[in-house]
């Protein structure tokens, strides 16, 4: 299993080697029926240098996150004939995602070179020059396609060109280039699912021997060896992201891994964990976790302790970081761990390809790796200084956008711990769910969160009927078109606030209308809110005066329960295919109302 | 430093895409289809990686058979076993 060898060495590896990508992409390009297999992405890059060398790493990193690469390059510093008409290679290809990629050497060859010979004016020009020119060929590109667009900025220079006075005014180099980026962005945020991949902070990241001076000069490839690795791997971010590949929960383990030391025979007092060396160093992970805890990643632990010893630390230890509250759940004992991620995965009601582990000890890594190959795991072993970059650098967590409810997830889960306890008190089930007093609204998509819809549609595995992934721009997309209707469905409950849960996506033809896209947020099953969320399709379906709605279920790995979700709810089997069931309701003559324990309100005024 | 011509070979072998038997002293871009000009740029990054070594814009150019990368080799002082 050679393939396997490769990429585990990658995937666990801090820093993977040029030659291990070439390796990796060796097997990619090969007709192994295990790459054959995989679902497709496609990527086309646009480019004014030679990129060649950085499609290893591409296709690399698109298959560890799963899938087939399909790479297409546009010819050498063509990009504004590449975008200009509808039927050219580039959109023949049908990319899933473009990437712009910019040397501002060759759009501006004198903020690079002849800095000095420009005058202030000019210097401003030449900004506004470069923008425009980008600003067209985004805007060029979706016109003609909704197609997620990744456009690097741009690098500053190792020397900049008046030397150290440079800094000291502004309108200089850096200070013009570092404006030019600024711009761009700006610019970039006037579309949707425009992204700026930030070379400045992956040049930042390798530190030197960003730029390779030979390859720029012979083959106009300006990326040294470890550039071409860290670019690759950041575009791989996006990918993940724009998948819906991102990680939702972070495992940790706690001696060694959350503070030096061992607990159970150190003690409260002497484990390393404060402001000097060692403890720092832990200081300083903890605070990067609850980072990402304020970005919305679950955190939970997994540890072979007394469950009451790792809670004095997390209550009592004046140092810590990370308190009880912080952790959605854990299971502290001494069973094998394998087992206990699976609790957790089962508890949080989430996929174990949804968690990442950390831990320092290899035996418990090897394990985890070999039983459960889905989790994702991140080596602690040895020196903790690098624990926060090695937390960091694969990006696992990574999403385009930070929704409210991404910042109250695990308030959430607590939440759930309180309903449990509320359920136990309950005499049956619909009792609970009335003592729940749920308060839901349903709504059309704005502005402020078409960000969390698309996104629900790219992280929503389980309770999804169809499982198609959406970005903002496509949603924008079905919000302008008449023959489409998007709801959401957003919950309160006497314990918290879940915010929006679910997404009916109905498409509307002359004779029926087709969900299109109905799926729930693990967050919220088991309360039937589903039904209310059907029961106001079926009503919008109806008042439109239609007489047929129409389901799809559309199997996956993961949404084995909604199978038959739609025979529960009073459809009628129109199609047994293998890949899909079809579902038929005459809505006309149907009565079908959601769950009387939850009280509904519309947030919005009837389209046409 | 001295390494085994093996690891050499494995390089070759991995950036070409081809058996490791096939790198001999006859390997050149005339005997070995997939050594083009750009999979030549990899090989540089591939030896200069392996070897913890830097080539000169010169010798990335000088390098075009498997005698010619053993002679740059000694020159950085890496000799094989």
């Amino acid at each position: 299993m050679e393939a396997k060898k490769i990429i585990n060495k990658i995937r666990s590896r801090s820093n993977p080697q040029y030659s291990e990508y070439i390796d990796l992409c060796n097997y990619v390009d090969s007709d192994s029926p295990l790459v054959q297999e995989l679902p497709s992405l496609k990527v086309a890059i646009l480019r004014n240098f030679t990129v060649e060398l950085l499609i290893p790493v591409i296709k690399a990193e698109i298959f560890l996150l799963g899938f087939r690469p399909e790479i297409y390059v546009g010819s050498f510093d063509a990009i504004a004939h590449d975008v200009m008409s509808h039927n050219s290679d580039l959109f023949q290809f049908s990319p899933d995602v473009i990437i712009l990629d910019l040397w501002l050497n060759g759009l501006a060859p004198k903020l690079v070179e002849g800095f000095n010979g420009l005058s202030e004016t000019s210097r401003h020009d030449e900004v506004d020059r470069i923008v425009d020119e980008l600003n067209n060929i985004i805007m060029s590109i979706k016109q003609k396609a909704t197609i997620p667009i990744l456009i690097n900025n741009f690098p500053l220079p190792d020397y900049a060109s008046a030397g150290i006075f440079d800094s000291q005014e502004s309108d200089q180099q850096v200070d013009t280039i570092i404006n030019l980026n600024r711009v761009l962005l700006q610019t970039a945020k006037k579309y949707s699912d425009v992204y700026v991949v930030n070379f400045m902070t992956v040049f930042a990241r390798i530190g030197s021997c960003t730029i390779d001076e030979r390859y720029w000069h012979t083959a106009r490839a300006p990326l040294g060896r470890q550039s071409l690795v860290a670019i690759g791997q950041e575009y791989g971010r996006f990918f993940r992201a724009l998948k819906g590949k991102s990680k939702k929960c972070l495992v940790l383990d706690c001696d060694n891994t959350l503070w030096g030391g061992v607990i159970g025979e150190e003690g409260l007092n002497r484990i390393k964990l404060g402001n000097a060396y060692p403890g720092s160093c832990y200081q300083s992970f903890q605070r990067e976790i609850l980072n990402l805890y304020n970005r919305g990643v679950i955190l939970a632990i997994c540890s072979k302790n007394d469950e009451l010893e790792v809670l004095s630390v997390l209550r009592n230890h004046p140092d810590m970081v990370l308190r009880e509250r912080h952790f959605a759940t854990w299971e502290i004992n001494w069973n094998d761990k394998a087992g206990n991620l699976v609790k957790i995965a089962q508890e949080l009601n989430i996929g174990l390809d949804s968690i990442v582990f950390a831990d320092d000890n290899p035996f418990e890594l090897e394990l985890i790796l070999d039983q459960l190959p889905e989790v994702e795991v991140i080596d602690l072993s040895g020196d903790p200084s690098p624990f926060r970059s090695k937390l960091l650098m694969r990006g696992l967590f990574d999403s385009l956008t930070v929704s409210q409810e991404d910042k109250g997830r695990t308030d959430m889960y607590l939440g759930d711990r309180k309903r449990k306890q509320l359920l136990a008190t309950s005499t049956s089930l619909e009792n609970y769910l009335c003592k729940l007093n749920m308060r839901a609204g349903i709504g059309i998509p704005c502005d402020i969160n078409i960000g969390r819809i698309a996104q629900l549609t790219q992280k929503t595995n389980q309770f999804n009927l169809t499982t198609k992934r959406y970005t903002e721009g496509q949603i924008r997309e079905f919000l302008d078109n008449p023959n489409y209707d998007v709801f959401y469905i957003q919950l309160r409950d006497r314990v918290a606030e879940l915010g929006i849960i679910g997404v009916a996506i109905i498409q509307y033809s002359s004779d029926q209308a087709f969900i299109d896209s109905l799926l729930l947020s693990c967050r919220a099953l088991g309360r039937k809110i589903e039904e209310t969320l059907l029961a106001n399709i079926i009503q919008t379906v109806r008042e439109k005066g239609y007489k047929k709605l129409v389901g799809l279920f559309v199997p996956t790995l993961k949404n084995t329960q909604v199978a038959d979700f739609y025979k529960k709810c009073g459809f009628e089997l129109m199609k047994n295919e293998e890949d899909k069931t079809t579902w038929l309701m005459h809505v006309e003559d149907k009565e079908f109302s959601g769950p009387e324990w939850i009280c509904v309100q519309k947030l919005y005024e009837a389209r046409g | 430093m001295q390494v085994k011509e093996l690891e050499l070979k494995e390089v070759l072998a991995t950036v070409f895409k081809v058996d490791q038997a096939r790198i001999d002293d006859d390997a050149s871009p005339d005997t070995i289809e997939s050594w083009d000009s750009l999979k030549h740029l990899m090989l540089v990054l591939a030896l200069e990686e392996k070897f913890n070594i830097s080539f000169t814009e010169e010798q990335t150019v000088e390098i075009v058979s498997y005698p010619l990368i053993k002679l740059v080799l000694a020159e950085h002082g890496i000799g094989l076993v």
